[in-house]
């Protein structure tokens, strides 16, 4: 996207903290399918023992701006996926189950589970492993999570202070054991001290400029691997010798910066990186599908993302629900996903505008009904007062249903999916025209000023605490209010979506806000709010003398476990 | 000499005021510098403060003045993107991109020269017609297709046909990890085909201007007498007619040189190598105005330097121009 994806990720404040992808970070799902070729999938070689030592070199599509994980800075999802995940330690951490959703479990940092009570106050007691120390030999105490929340929340220039604002307090009284008090209830807690952050140590860290010791790399680690990073170049692992885990087998893990997508397939087929991680371009699409000498592959569509129209609700013609409901009739979702991801096995549209990995909280069938049919476009068309004219177009009132589509520029897949749903519409009687732009300008710009009538691109989430408050409550429309900070770029406003999501976000009862997330899911598909397309698989490549259990994680990207990788014969070249 | 050079020093401050004015009002209106605080929690309250901090409140004028009075005393601001100082962040980007520029440039001129000699001086032979196709070719030839081509037929196919341990030339960054230096190999196996990307774009134009030098040159009246008085042909092209020839193509070289340092945008971007043109490139996509003005700025002071120099190069080639 970026930006991986590099993703170049923004973070959507809110429960759901989505990121929107402007070069197409990324993942998704749709379908929850997963193929994996070459033999050495995730569970095949996950049993095999696995050798130590040996150099590996990843193929790395986006260079962090800066290691300052929880600065402005520090938004990258490939910085995040190469570096943070190494070297912080979490709390709870997204544990793939075997369905391929996800569910939030206690990480090695802790010793079992937290525990939790809802009222009167919210209050979450951790217990910290005994063995869990810094690379220094210090231990993990609550210290380290009392200042992550006091920098978080109260720090200048933050990427996202969501949910830590809502504690009052971190309570050191027992070292070992931070009990943390919430001053408003927070459904998401499990994410906290958690994924995107990490834990940060307090005795190298308080008293200092947290921003300028850690943006240009830092020599702690409190993960598998130390991370250190050669700008313009590469980032490389070492482990870390006073882990208490799972240690490195590899001698080390070099990410090798390679931004353009065929010259990282070139460098992976010549053998001067053993994986790349793409973004499901078409011509890495197409090279799997014919097949890659000497190499694993695996397209997941079990991802934490949705690639969908987001539709301008009060922009002409889409204020008419009779319109937005033509519309998803007029296009065949799952023929273009077929077109697009069809060779790696992902042949059907989303049906949810929540991603796969959000399945327990959300209807992933919503948008089923949704289907090409075009005597329901007529009649929707003509019940809501539309006539065709001589040039085939729906009109009405002398104005034309004519409407723009933006996307980012320079990415031949969105292009493609563009042209198609130009065609398939104009068969249907509306005239759409296509506005490529840079990301800077759709994401910084249209988006925000809610200046586009559709708009194709993903949204990703980096946690999975379940809500799509953030993108379609009424109380987040930019506007005064919200200091027009608000993400509800749709401008889509319903009080019985409201009321839903809402509970979604506040309720600490996880049955009630499943129960009533899927309830939001099903208003947004009768309104068709924005209409979801594909799942944006993640895909991995990797060479056949790589082992171990080489996979993908929707949340952590592909290089959360390289701790358990190794190279055939200690050599992965 | 020096007063020509405080002169052409003196002229070039406008032309950098007017730059970097225009530059500093286009980016103001293109992106936003608080973009970054609008989606804080707290933005409400932050957003009067960073758009005063900022001068944001100010007409743009006053804006463009305070930024430049810093820019001038080396204080180019803080990249919105990295949270570093932009001077640190070009000074670093700039001197991976020497590598290219510097090598790129000595070796284009020596082929280009070379060939637009032998040109002119074997005009209409097999040979000539032969540089003369492949100077086209070169000149359509665009760097990200060229560059591509040569991972595939010199990094990719010779590693996967031959089945070799490790690739003839590398095609991501200057270096293996842990490599360093510019006198290994790995340094040249790294180099070879970003430079070679680069040569063959400026040899295919350069060759074409100094053999049309050249053959203007061996026209002239002053050769001709040398030939009648009986001088040695080479000493007739070497010595009377290739010094002159090598005006014209020195102020394409200079100013073709000073560009490349404002970035081999896609030479850079294919080859991984972190240079003015990647960063160019990251922070246009963030939107980050500060690091652009100082792009832009710096690329103006290496053009016009380039220029200056190239003036005063034309004094060392042709003492009948004085400069001053």
């Amino acid at each position: 996207m970026t930006s991986k994806r590099k993703l170049s990720l923004r973070v959507v404040a809110g429960m759901a903290v989505l990121a929107m992808t402007a070069a197409a970070c990324g993942s998704s799902s749709s379908g929850g399918k997963s193929t994996t070729s070459g033999g050495a999938g995730t569970p095949s070689t996950a049993a095999a023992v696995v050798p130590t030592g040996g150099i590996l070199t990843i193929g790395a599509e986006q260079e962090p701006d800066c290691f300052d994980w929880v600065g402005s800075c520090g938004g990258s999802s490939w910085g995040y996926w190469m570096a943070n995940v190494a070297t912080m330690p979490t709390a709870m951490t997204p544990a793939k189950q075997a369905d391929g959703t996800y569910k939030y479990e206690p990480s090695p940092l802790l010793d079992g589970a937290p525990t939790f009570v809802a009222t009167p106050t919210e209050t979450v007691t951790y217990k910290i492993s005994p063995k869990a120390v810094w690379s220094d030999g210090v231990a993990v105490t609550c210290d380290d999570f009392a200042y992550t929340w006091d920098q978080i929340a109260h720090g200048k220039d933050i990427y996202d202070p969501t949910g830590y604002n809502d504690i009052a307090k971190v309570d050191c009284t027992n070292e070992a054991s931070p009990v943390v008090t919430y001053k408003t209830p927070y459904s998401g807690w499990q994410s906290l001290f958690g994924s995107g952050y990490g834990i940060m140590p307090s005795h190298l860290l308080k008293g200092k400029d947290r921003d300028a010791a850690m943006k240009n790399g830092y020599t702690w680690s409190g993960g598998p691997w130390f991370a250190s990073w050669t700008k313009g170049d590469n980032i490389t692992l070492t482990p870390n010798p006073k882990y208490w885990g799972d240690k490195p087998k590899l001698t080390k893990v070099i990410f090798k910066f390679e931004a353009d997508t065929a010259a990282e397939f070139q460098a992976f087929k010549s053998g001067q990186v053993q994986l790349i991680y793409p973004q499901p371009q078409l011509d890495v699409i197409d090279a799997m599908g014919a097949g890659i000498p000497n190499a694993n592959t695996l397209a997941s569509a079990k991802t934490g993302a949705v690639e969908a129209l987001w539709i301008q609700n009060t922009h002409f013609p889409f204020q008419s629900l009779a319109v937005r409901q033509a519309l998803a009739y007029a296009i065949d979702r799952d023929a273009i996903v077929k077109q697009l991801f069809g060779k790696v096995g992902v042949n059907s549209a989303v049906n949810s505008l929540n991603p796969y990995v959000l399945t327990d909280f959300s209807d992933q069938q919503a948008f089923s009904k949704y289907k090409l049919d075009l005597a329901k476009v007529t009649s929707l068309m003509t019940g809501d007062g539309w006539a065709k004219g001589s040039d085939g177009i729906w009109a009405k009132a002398g104005k034309k249903a004519s409407f723009e589509l933006k996307t980012t520029q320079g990415n031949k897949r969105r292009q493609l999916t563009a042209e198609a749903l130009q065609q398939e519409l104009k068969g249907a009687g509306f005239d759409l025209k296509l506005n490529f732009r840079t990301a800077a300008d759709l994401f910084g710009k249209d988006g925000p000023a809610g200046n586009f009538d559709i708009a194709l691109y993903a949204q990703q989430v980096t946690s999975i605490v379940p809500g799509l408050c953030a993108q379609f409550c009424t109380k987040n429309i930019p506007s005064s209010a919200n200091s027009n900070t608000g993400q509800n770029w749709q401008h889509y406003s319903s009080k019985t979506a409201d009321t839903q999501l809402q509970i979604v976000d506040n309720s600490l009862d996880p049955s009630a806000q499943a129960a009533a997330a899927k309830s939001a899911d099903d208003i947004l598909a009768a309104d068709v709010a924005s209409l979801p397309l594909d799942p944006l698989p993640d895909i991995v490549i990797w060479s056949k003398k790589l082992v171990g259990p080489v996979g993908d994680h929707a949340i952590l990207g592909a290089f959360w476990n390289a701790n358990e990788w190794g190279c055939t014969g200690g050599s992965c070249t | 000499m020096l007063t020509y050079i405080a002169r052409r020093i003196l002229y070039s401050i406008p032309v950098l005021i007017v730059v970097s004015f225009v530059t500093f009002w286009g980016l103001r209106l293109a992106f936003d510098p608080l973009q970054k605080y609008r989606g804080q929690h707290n933005s409400a309250s932050i957003l009067p403060v960073q758009r005063h901090r900022l001068g944001l409140d100010k007409p743009i004028y006053v804006q463009w003045f305070k930024w430049f009075t810093k820019a001038i005393r080396g204080n180019l601001g803080v990249s919105d993107r990295t949270n570093n100082a932009v001077w640190g962040d070009l000074i670093h980007h700039l001197g991976t991109t020497i590598h290219l520029v510097v090598w790129g440039t000595l070796i284009s001129a020596l082929i280009a020269i070379g060939v637009g000699v032998y040109s002119a001086v074997r005009q209409y032979s097999i040979g000539d017609y032969t540089f003369t196709g492949l100077s086209y070719l070169g000149i359509a030839m665009p760097p990200f297709w060229f560059g591509l081509m040569a991972i595939v037929l010199l990094v990719t196919f010779p590693k996967t046909h031959w089945n070799l341990s490790q690739p003839i030339f590398y095609s991501i960054g200057l270096h293996s990890s842990g490599q360093s230096g510019i006198f290994n190999l790995d340094y040249v196996r790294h180099l070879a085909l970003p430079v070679a990307t680069l040569v063959v774009q400026s040899v295919a134009a350069w060759s074409r201007f100094e053999r049309a030098a050249m053959l203007d040159v061996l026209g002239a009246d002053y050769v001709r007498t040398a030939r009648a008085k009986g001088l040695p042909r080479r000493r007739v092209i070497f010595k009377h007619a290739f010094r002159n020839a090598l005006i014209p193509l020195v102020t394409v070289m200079a100013l073709d040189t000073a560009a490349l340092f404002g970035g081999l945008i896609i030479t850079e971007q294919i080859f991984a190598i972190p240079g003015m043109g990647r960063y160019f490139l990251q922070s246009l996509n963030a939107g980050d105005a500060p690091a652009l003005l100082g792009w832009v700025l710096l690329t103006a002071i290496i053009l016009i330097t380039a220029n200056l120099l190239a003036d005063i190069f034309y004094g060392v080639l042709d003492p009948r121009i004085r400069l001053g």
